[in-house]
């Protein structure tokens, strides 16, 4: 499988001087498309840092990171804008959506903004999404007015809208309760079966279970991988216990 | 620990800190400024009138005096403390020349008059009563501060030569908006010069009660007592009439401040909501762990009252050195006040006043914090309400809209409240450039002086003050009849006429005799008076008299009470506003002064004409109209000229001001939805475009209610203004191309750059900072 994204020596800086503290301490990680890469560590290692310098939202101070055969560092602010709306997609801790707007419009917002000529056929698209991720009724609906794991679910919708290559999730379950948390993972498995690449921070051993690489990251390295793609994937309770494990090696 | 939050906070928003504490330590001095100014002004008036021993009642009268009878009168009245009666030699302008000058061209009715004995001193500079010796003349202040004549010059009455010994205070006549301007000679001199000029009197009574003035007056009038001139003045009118130009001054202080202080409460406004979202979790979670609302007000308080506190004593600091500048009018005119102390006190109450207003106003704003609920803010982070206004707008139905625009529009939707503020500052800008540029657009215009009691003519001759007025003003009218460069001319004569009122008592009026459909005016209501039974009466006559539309005047004419209906109202600034007009007959021949205007033939050389009627009839004031409107009301166009300027540059400040801090403060609220937007996609330059299309609307709206409101209730306040100093209805002139093009671009321009400026920190912001809020 080809490899979509790549980071060589990630450097991230945080403070100036004396007070400087490297967030991430010169990172190397790839990968593939399709391929469901989760990342765990403990609070302040650097994880939500590596997602962020790995799609290009915020800036690193040295190192390389290609993605789909560009440079990003290298890339100005528009360019980076573009590619987030046309090949990646964000589902956040907290559901990121604007609060004038209803579930529909939050989530067509982006590919209308694409492509505006085709707003029924977006809209289309919209409803079929809605649909797989089973917030059917909810479209007309204020976000004040659903619950946080169909919030998420919404925005996972969005995220999926432009069909990017790759997904950043940033703790995705972290605010919701076991039920709401294992039918999102159940959606985040069957994103990555269709083809798309998604890159999940998480502290929870069984939301990391579902990938088929796990990360574990402490002070601003990856210090150990996980492939849980030889384990079965109906045996849950073994891809968990081999997560923990794992956390307990690196103390984690 | 309040110190600390405050230092934080102050270093956080430095542009705003900065911008509130400005408006504040202005709004401190202006209104410092304005009552250590009010304080001086009144005890330097007094002060003056004190020394000068104002007469409590003074009667002009031009004709004989019957010395004993005023005596008499004097005895019986037991208010009376002192009378006397003092010569005004009226001397034509034309025969006063300082140095090179004469004041031919002067709207002033300027006279000769000596040092009196008893009261009503003439001040020299220094504040002492001054003895001219022979030879030498005081001139009055106003013509110093004209710069028409300096110490040393000559000037040559009726071939006489005095050397300017000084200048002097006129506790009467100081103000420019007096008519009569008193010069001080010697009185040899004066002996010698007194076949000249036509010598008037100024009747002056000083009273043991002041308040009972009214009583006196009408006792004078019912004695019967000479009244031939203009209505008897009153020491609290010399007092107001002294106050005026500079309490002008003061209340445009006033106003300023208040205007700055409006100003500023939007800014705090904005500053503080703004705080409050950014806040409202934590605002939630103190309120949630069970801290009292007046507690987290105290942390807000503490700050405000701090910015106010230092911005205030440092505004009344300032105000004590730019009082200086300003009292310089007031010490020229009126001379030391002696109360500097009392009013410092009073200047420091009034920035003491500004702290008390800024802090009530915070408080009131922080009111807010009571409706914060600490679920909904713990849950969402933000206030839900206001969210629902704007559901009916979707982006899924808005066919095809571009999101930026959509996303512009929705938001001024979803939150009216908040960009009200906004709109409402918009629409005072718009009607602070459009009002006063109206105003001189109006008063400009040449036909306005049809609204001030003077008809539409080119050249205008006036002959007063001379011997056998009717004789000479029918050969100039006999000169013109032959004249074929005049189009038209007409002769209105003026005559004082005994009035009899409904009590039986007798007052005075000036009635204006002629063709009055000649040249007309613009009559407030009403019409020209067509028959000899009609009157035309003035709005102050209207107002003394208390009479309306088809409402009688009887008037004693030669010897017989007619009774006149009142045909037409109309507003006058000439002569002291009180007159009349009418088209009857009378054999009387004490005729006031006559007034010939003239329509000249298109192609006749208005200048040369004019010079040729002021050589061949020296005895008349012959004037361009245009130019007669610019010493009657001159002053008046040039002042609205500058404020109309002042007010654009104002309104300019001020929108670009207020815009940028709204923006601002918008981008600081908004910077979670920003994120969200930035990791969606969207460019720097969508999320800019869609706060310019923001702005846009908030300005159009802003523009087209402003504009729509200058040009109707602006009007309003137009006609207000220009009413007082003398008309009292007429249509604005609106200019439309500085109404509907230039202020509306001014204000776009403004707000488009402003609300560039403002929004800059948008493609600083960063997606990672706000993706947990």
């Amino acid at each position: 499988m080809n490899k979509i994204l790549s980071g060589k020596n990630i450097v991230k800086t945080y403070g100036i001087g004396r007070e400087a503290s490297n967030a991430l301490n010169g990172v190397n990680i790839e990968i593939l498309a399709g391929e469901f890469v989760a990342v765990m560590g403990p609070s302040g290692c650097g994880k939500s840092t590596l997602l962020f310098a790995l799609s290009g939202t915020d800036t690193i101070n040295s190192g390389s990171i290609q993605f789909g055969g560009k440079e990003l560092t290298r890339l100005n602010e528009n360019a980076l804008a573009d590619i987030r709306r046309t090949k990646m997609g964000f589902v956040f801790q907290q559901p990121a959506m604007l609060k004038n707007l209803n579930i529909l419009d939050n989530i067509i917002l982006s590919s209308v903004q694409e492509n505006r000529k085709n707003t029924a056929g977006i809209i289309r698209k919209a409803k079929t999404l809605i649909e797989k991720t089973g917030i059917t009724g909810l479209e007309e609906r204020d976000i004040t007015e659903v619950s946080g794991g169909q919030l998420q679910r919404a925005c996972i919708c969005r995220a999926l809208m432009n069909e990017p290559e790759i997904l950043f999730a940033d703790e995705p379950t972290g605010a919701l309760n076991s039920k709401s948390s294992e039918e999102i993972m159940d959606l985040f498995s069957d994103i990555s079966k269709n083809g798309m690449a998604v890159f999940l921070v998480t502290h929870d051993a069984k939301v990391a279970s579902r990938a088929d690489r796990v990360l574990f990251m402490n002070d601003g390295a990856v210090r150990s991988e996980l492939f849980l793609k030889k384990f079965n994937e109906r045996d849950m309770e073994n891809r968990v216990n081999q997560v923990i494990l794992r956390m307990r090696d690196y103390e984690i | 620990m309040y110190r600390k939050i405050i230092i934080n906070d102050v270093k956080k928003s430095k542009l705003i800190t900065i911008t509130i504490t400005a408006f504040i330590l202005l709004a401190a001095m202006l209104t410092s400024l304005a009552a250590i100014l009010s304080v001086n002004l009144f005890s330097a008036i007094n002060n003056m009138m004190l020394r000068a021993e104002t007469p409590h009642f003074m009667q002009m009268h031009s004709g004989d005096i019957d010395m004993e009878r005023l005596s008499a009168f004097a005895d019986t009245e037991n208010n009376v403390e002192d009378f006397q009666v003092l010569p005004f030699l009226n001397i034509e302008g034309a025969e006063i020349v300082i140095g090179e000058n004469s004041l031919a061209g002067s709207v002033q009715d300027n006279g000769l008059s000596v040092q009196s004995r008893r009261f009503d001193f003439l001040l020299g500079l220094n504040g002492n009563i001054i003895y001219p010796a022979k030879g030498e003349i005081y001139v009055p202040i106003y013509y110093m501060k004209q710069g028409l004549a300096g110490i040393g010059d000559t000037i040559t009455i009726h071939g006489g030569s005095f050397t300017v010994a000084g200048f002097l205070r006129d506790s009467q006549m100081n103000a420019s908006m007096v008519s009569s301007k008193r010069f001080l000679i010697n009185e040899s001199d004066f002996e010698k010069v007194k076949k000249f000029g036509k010598l008037e009197y100024l009747i002056e009574f000083r009273l043991r009660d002041s308040s009972a003035v009214s009583a006196f007056e009408s006792g004078y009038i019912a004695a019967g007592l000479p009244t031939n001139g203009p209505p008897a003045i009153t020491h609290s009118l010399f007092k107001l009439v002294n106050a005026l130009d500079d309490g002008m001054m003061i209340a445009m202080l006033i106003l300023i401040s208040v205007l700055v202080i409006v100003i500023n409460f939007l800014c705090i406004r904005f500053t503080l909501l703004a705080k409050v979202e950014e806040d409202y979790r934590e605002i939630g979670v103190l309120k949630a762990i069970g801290l009292q609302v007046g507690s987290i007000k105290k942390l807000y308080l503490a700050k405000y009252g701090a910015i106010a506190g230092t911005a205030c004593i440092a505004g009344f600091i300032l105000s004590l050195f730019a009082k200086e500048p300003l009292m310089e009018n007031i010490r020229l005119y009126m001379g030391e006040s002696g109360s500097s102390g009392l009013g410092t006190v009073f200047g420091m109450i009034g920035a003491g006043i500004i702290f008390l207003v800024v802090v009530l106003y915070v408080n009131g704003v922080l009111c807010r914090f009571k409706k914060v609920s600490a679920a909904e803010a713990i849950r969402f982070g933000a206030s839900q309400s206001g969210a629902k206004l704007a559901k009916s707008f979707r982006l899924s139905c808005s066919g095809g809209l571009p999101p930026n625009i959509f996303l512009g529009i929705q938001d001024v939707l979803a939150r009216k409240k908040l960009y009200s503020t906004m709109l409402l500052v918009l629409v005072i800008s718009s009607f602070l450039m459009i009002v006063p540029q109206n105003t001189y657009n109006t008063i400009s215009q040449r036909n306005f002086m049809t609204y001030m009691g003077i008809g539409e003519c080119d050249m205008r001759i006036d002959i007063q003050q001379t011997e056998d007025i009717a004789r000479k003003t029918a050969e100039i009218a006999a000169a013109m009849a032959r004249d074929t460069d005049i189009k038209k001319y007409t002769v209105l004569t003026s005559y004082m006429f005994d009035m009899k009122m409904e009590d039986s008592t007798t007052e005075k009026l000036k009635v204006e005799l002629g063709d009055q459909s000649a040249f007309p005016i613009e009559y407030s209501a009403g019409r020209a008076p067509q028959r000899e039974s009609e009157i035309a009466i003035s709005s102050l006559v209207a107002g003394d008299l208390e009479k309306g539309l088809n409402d009688i005047i009887v008037l004693n004419i030669d010897g017989q009470e007619k009774r006149l209906t009142i045909s037409g109202i109309y507003s006058d600034i000439t002569n002291g506003g009180k007159t009349a007009k009418a088209v009857f007959k009378t054999s009387k021949d004490s005729i006031l002064w006559s007034i010939i205007p003239v329509k000249l033939q298109a192609d006749a050389a208005t200048d040369q004409k004019i010079t040729g009627y002021k050589e061949q009839f020296s005895y008349a004031k012959v004037s361009d109209i245009d130019e007669y409107i610019g010493q009657t009301f001159g002053g008046i166009t040039d002042a609205v000229k500058k404020a109309s300027y002042a007010a654009i540059a104002a309104a300019a400040i001020l929108t670009v001001l207020v815009t940028l801090l709204f923006m601002k403060m918008l981008v600081t609220k908004d910077r979670y939805p920003i994120a969200v937007l930035k990791s969606l996609g969207f460019k720097n330059e969508d999320i800019c475009r869609q706060y310019m299309v923001r702005s846009a609307i908030v300005l159009a709206a802003g523009v087209l209610i402003g504009t729509a409101l200058a040009n109707t209730l602006g009007e309003l306040v137009g006609v207000s203004l220009i009413s007082s100093f003398g008309a009292s209805t007429f249509r604005f002139d609106i200019n439309p191309l500085f109404a509907y093009l230039f202020s509306p671009v001014l204000m776009a321009v403004c707000v488009y750059l402003a609300a560039r400026f403002g929004i800059s920190e948008i493609s600083g912001l960063k997606i990672s900072e706000y993706r947990k809020e």
